[in-house]
């Protein structure tokens, strides 16, 4: 996705989650934290709160758009 | 899973007694009954004889609708699991060779020959079952907004697809009606059980292939 850049799997390590339990907090496969990770996919609003709040970390910080 | 097993073997154990008690009746009719209920017949008077062909027809009648019962039972059990799990259903992909039963619309061209009967050709729909292969490789899916979004996305281009060849179908029937009006009817039963066909397939077929193939997904808008 163009413009889109995806800084979760930062976060995430910092956070010392794996993908999978990351899914498991938030309620999604791990397949779909996979493509976030690789900015292949642009999360819903609802998504990108829980993931901000599972990893502590600012939506803006995590997802950037230019 | 050996609780499952025994349920369907038990099920084929009934399905098989009643074939041979159907088996078994039709061959006590045709010998000491006349064939009286195997042959069509205009008049009915009740017979002792016919008990044997009666008890018999009755058993399949209570064998199908035990085995109607228990469709039915399954798929609410498997709708209520989607709703308590937000996982798809649970389904084999070999369910997938329920397609051929598509071919049972070639026989259209023979009915169609010979009495004018165009109905068969509604099998064709049935080619649509194909789709369970792809349903039964996502099966057991946690539904999340991704899924959705792809499940959203692959329904919109099938039944785009399927409207389409719909349209084109009835410009060509309405081009064709003056000079071969019979054929109207047949072309459009045809045409439109497959297109039926083609829709359930490619709505299944499209969600897995958005589901798993990154370069289909990021193609989308």
């Amino acid at each position: 996705m163009e413009g889109f850049t995806c800084n979760l799997k930062t976060y995430r390590l910092l956070k010392g989650l794996t993908q999978g339990e990351l899914a498991e907090l938030v309620g999604v496969r791990r397949e779909t934290i996979m493509r976030l990770e690789k900015a292949q996919y642009n999360p819903s609003l609802k998504l990108a709160i829980d993931i901000s709040r599972a990893v502590g970390a600012g939506i803006e910080e995590i997802f950037v758009f230019e | 899973m050996n609780e499952k097993n025994t349920r369907w073997q038990t099920l084929a154990l009934l399905g098989a007694l009643c074939a041979a008690a159907t088996a078994a009746a039709v061959w006590y009719d045709l010998t000491y009954n006349g064939g009286k209920l195997v042959y069509p017949m205009h008049s009915y008077a009740f017979a002792p004889t016919d008990i044997p062909m009666l008890l018999a027809v009755a058993l399949d009648v209570v064998y199908a609708l035990y085995l109607a019962f228990l469709l039915v039972c399954g798929i609410r059990a498997q709708r209520e699991r989607v709703l308590r799990t937000n996982r798809t259903r649970r389904l084999s992909p070999k369910f997938g060779v329920l397609g051929f039963l598509g071919f049972l619309g070639f026989v259209g061209f023979w009915s169609y020959g010979t009495w004018g009967d165009a109905t068969p050709f509604v099998f064709f729909g049935f080619f649509g079952f194909f789709g369970f292969f792809f349903e039964g490789k996502m099966s057991n899916t946690l539904m999340d907004e991704r899924y959705k979004e792809n499940a959203v996305r692959a329904g919109l281009k099938a039944y785009r697809t399927g409207f389409s060849i719909i349209v084109v179908l009835l410009i060509v029937a309405g081009q064709s009606s003056r000079s071969r009006a019979e054929l109207i009817a047949p072309v459009l039963i045809a045409g439109i059980a497959l297109t039926v066909a083609l829709t359930m397939f490619l709505s299944e077929y499209l969600l897995y292939r958005y589901d798993h193939d990154d370069a289909a997904a990021l193609e989308e808008p």
